[in-house]
């Protein structure tokens, strides 16, 4: 009895202070049951309760069980500190009163597999992270919580103003029957545009400048293959590297629209092809690329190149394409422009004269670059429907933000993934704000303090305090030889990515092609998995020449007719206002 | 009575086994039903609304089906062919060995693979034969051009049984060893005696000894046929290789697991189930007939 008046007792003085208004079904007889029942997800704003508080902290300790991805190899945590007890878990603690624990854990490879089961067998964590395809599902198992009016009550005003930010994309796509059903992150805009990055050291060597079309790529991937440009006297290195096998993809797609390591992506865009994309067709009715003719020319290209051993002649079977960058094999490969947090920092460390450069290049045939373009939001925030406290998630959302705005986390002790259902909210334009922002300040142009009313930016203020210890003079080179990571290797990382990828994508004046849809219509998630095993294995066969190029032509008509008509029709239904 | 008693505690030992069969292979057969909804999570096993035979239609639609199900039938009987040749001749060939302890040895190294599992191996063996792996620089050494050996569709089966047998043939051998002991060296002295060579010896003498493991071995493995080996063909295969390589298990579990297409999954699974169910009586059934072996 005792027990249950003071979770009574812990409950009112919480919902007064805290929650606002509890539902308006709240009867006292609910109430008196106590912590347990508390009116689930209907939040309603009451007008004679206090506001809503998105940073406040609970009187009486709140727990949220979450699912959470944890990389076994990170080594990042200082001793003693473990995945549930760390920099991040302590500050949420601390500001919040909100205990986490983990509901499962999983490796990234494992992750989806989890969440699957855990959609499968109906038993969610009380908060998790998941991608588009999870969050549909889970709304359609009617397992989520209505969060709109959550949103509209904790949200913070900086987290808001990202997200429209994006023109209501990114609230869009958590929009299902005009209720909002999960928090979207947003990513910048960059992280869809996929660049050229190539050895400029290998390029000086035999003597040829960057590619600005497909021949002369191939000159470049050739000089590269045949010319024995690290100079070890053995014929071992590799002109363009190329997908791994598992996850590895040729292109990005409408799903997974950004982000694609060691595909074609630019290759693709070359032939003015966008396979994977739903985009404009002739007769401005919407057409899935991958059936278009420029993609069979694209193909029938890399086949080419392939076919004369100029692409990594392992790919799709290659168990980890970042060995070749990272042990000196590779001259060329396609990502995004954030390599320095992938595999560069490993291949400076092997060999410092790695001068690994990024190009908006090659350009297609009337000299445009005119890369595919992303959608904002590829992971969500969910709460599972009848947890008690559904705004937790919101509120250390909230707290993520502005503690990373603050800059009061420190990325050695614990990278920050490990903050509890971590998901990115960057102004779209970060990367080239912040690129122009270090160009300016290198140059003197302004100073730090032009700088200290940006709001937004969570990074820039370290970014710009840390950029000369690492960057030499002249300031308008970027070589590697200008660069001293030694110094400082975690602002290097940033800042080399930022720069060297960030420069082209400041510098091109570039078509971008964004897709007409970025998420599943009701037949895709039916038909899709079949049709895109399908294309993925045909094209696979095309490039390495396990087919000819014509079965194209079949697998166009097979296409259309597993579903692909009738998918198409359904995006054009879709599309429509 | 006290037979009766006795009884009792074999049962009594059988529980744990029945109750481990009841629980973790009865009970599942509910989920069956998902194939003939549409199966909704939320809604649960009970509450999801019919499909009929809908997921059933789609399936036979699918090119995938078939494609699946004869490969897992190629692979599987390869496998169970090679399985039970390559054991037995080993065998018999280790079995004419006269130095104890070279047997011993070999014995022991050639079934330690089977030890590992394919999530080890199959690292091993995609590396073994990668481009720049020494099965191509043999190869190179000999002249010929270097070969993505697990980029080819025609040649993955045979790297797949290959590399099964491979994994397991020390350990099945042993089996035969235990009944090559069974036989009555008698037998042998007397055979000797009336002038039979060795080959005679292993036609009439060691053959005929273990034809009963071998056949008991045959029927069992029957229970296979429509098991390619998942773990095995899942740390090995890519896009590439799907034309020939994929099986209804990775299938099901890409479908399923990955891609959330729980009926059609499932419907796949019962078909495998149904598919093999008929197999393995018809083989019982001859082996009953053939050569008058029963297990019941």
């Amino acid at each position: 009895m005792k027990r249950n008046v003071t979770g009574a007792m812990a409950f009112t003085m919480a919902a007064v202070l805290v929650l606002g208004a509890c539902s308006n079904t709240n009867t006292p007889e609910n109430n008196n049951t106590a912590g347990t029942n508390t009116g689930g997800t209907n939040h309603n704003n009451n007008a004679s309760s206090e506001p809503a508080d998105p940073f406040g902290a609970y009187e009486e300790p709140v727990t949220i069980s979450i699912g959470m991805q944890v990389d076994p190899t990170d080594k990042s945590l200082p001793s003693g500190d473990t995945p549930l007890d760390n920099q991040y878990t302590r500050q949420i603690k601390e500001a919040l009163n909100i205990d986490v624990e983990h509901a499962f854990t999983a490796s990234a490879a494992n992750m989806r597999q989890k969440i699957s089961l855990a959609i499968a067998s109906n038993d969610l964590p009380d908060a998790v992270v998941v991608n588009a395809m999870e969050m549909r599902q889970m709304v359609e198992a009617d397992q989520l919580a209505d969060l709109t009016q959550i949103y509209e009550d904790y949200a913070s005003p900086e987290i808001k103003g990202i997200l429209d930010s994006t023109g209501g994309t990114a609230l869009d796509t958590v929009t299902f029957d005009g209720k909002i059903m999960a928090i979207p992150g947003v990513q910048a805009d960059a992280d869809g545009v996929h660049l050229l990055w190539i050895r400029q050291d290998w390029l000086d060597e035999v003597g040829l400048e960057a590619p600005k079309n497909m021949g002369e790529l191939e000159e470049v991937a050739r000089a590269f293959v045949e010319q024995d440009p690290d100079g070890n006297g053995q014929d071992d290195t590799i002109g363009l590297s190329g997908p791994q096998s598992g996850d590895g993809k040729m292109y990005a797609n409408f799903l997974e629209s950004k982000n694609n390591l060691y595909g074609f992506d630019a290759i693709f865009s070359a032939y003015d092809a966008y396979p994977g994309f739903w985009i404009e067709g002739e007769d401005g009715q919407p057409v899935y690329g991958s059936i278009l003719p420029e993609t069979k020319g694209a193909l029938a290209g890399l086949r080419n190149l392939y076919a004369q051993g100029l692409i990594d002649p392992e790919m799709a079977v290659r168990e980890a394409s970042d060995e070749l960058v990272i042990n000196g094999k590779s001259g060329m490969f396609i990502a995004p422009w954030w390599m320095g947090y992938g595999p560069l920092t490993n291949a400076v460390k092997n060999n410092p004269e790695a001068n690994w450069q990024a190009y908006a290049l090659p350009l297609n045939e009337e000299g445009e670059f005119s890369p595919h373009t992303a959608t904002p939001s590829t992971e969500f925030v969910v709460v599972r429907k009848g947890y008690e406290h559904p705004e937790v998630a919101m509120k250390m959302l909230n707290n993520l933000y502005k503690n990373e705005m603050e800059n009061t986390f420190d990325p050695s002790k614990g990278g920050p993934g490990y903050y509890p259902l971590r998901v990115v909210f960057a102004p779209s334009d970060e990367i080239e704000f912040t690129n122009i922002a270090i160009k300016e300040f290198l140059s003197g142009e302004k100073t730090m303090d032009d700088f200290a009313d940006v709001k937004g930016y969570k990074l820039l203020n370290s970014d710009l305090e840390n950029i000369k210890s690492i960057k030499q003079e002249p300031y308008d080179q970027w070589g590697i030889s200008t660069w001293t990571p030694d110094a400082n290797w975690g602002a290097w990382t940033r800042s080399y990515s930022l720069m060297v990828g960030g420069n082209p994508i400041v510098e091109t004046d570039m078509q971008e092609v964004p897709s007409l849809i970025y998420e599943q219509t009701p037949l895709m998630e039916s038909r899709w998995v079949n049709l895109k095993k399908m294309e993925d294995e045909m094209f696979l066969k095309i490039v390495m020449g396990a087919a000819p190029v014509d079965s194209f032509d079949q697998f166009v008509e097979d296409w259309k007719r597993q579903g692909g008509e009738q998918i198409t029709q359904e995006v054009a239904q879709a599309l429509q206002p | 009575m006290r037979i009766k008693g006795f009884a009792k505690h074999y049962y009594l030992m059988l529980l744990p086994g029945y109750l481990w069969l009841f629980v973790f292979s009865i009970i599942p057969m509910f989920g069956i039903v998902i194939a003939f909804q549409y199966f909704n999570p939320g809604k649960g096993v009970f509450g999801s609304d019919w499909a009929g035979l809908e997921h059933f239609r789609y399936m036979f639609l699918l090119k995938d089906t078939r494609e699946v199900f004869v490969n897992t039938l190629v692979i599987a009987v390869m496998k169970i062919i090679a399985n039970l040749l390559v054991p037995l001749v080993f065998a018999l060939m280790l079995n004419e060995l006269r130095i104890t302890i070279m047997k011993r040895w070999i014995q022991t190294i050639v079934y330690l693979p089977h030890f590992l599992s394919w999530v080890i191996l199959g690292g091993i063996i995609l590396d073994l034969f990668s481009y720049n792996g020494p099965v191509n620089q043999l190869g190179a050494a000999l002249g010929f051009e270097p070969v993505l050996f697990f980029a080819k569709a025609e040649l993955f089966p045979f790297l797949v049984v290959g590399s099964d047998v491979w994994k397991e043939f020390g350990f099945n051998t042993i089996i035969y060893l235990a009944a090559l002991t069974g036989i009555n060296p008698a037998l042998y002295e007397a055979a000797s005696m009336d002038g039979a060579g060795r080959w005679r010896n292993l036609w009439h003498i060691t053959l005929p000894g273990i034809r009963t493991t071998a056949v008991l071995l045959a029927v069992l493995s029957l229970g296979n046929v429509l098991n390619a080996g998942f773990d095995q063909i899942f740390n090995l295969y890519n896009p590439l290789v799907y034309s020939t390589g994929d099986i209804i298990d990775t299938w099901v579990y890409r479908t399923g697991l990955l891609n959330l297409q729980y009926e059609l999954a499932t419907a796949v699974g019962l078909l495998k189930s149904v598919v093999g169910f008929i197999l393995i009586s018809v083989s019982y059934y001859l082996a009953y007939r053939l050569i008058n072996y029963r297990i019941f």
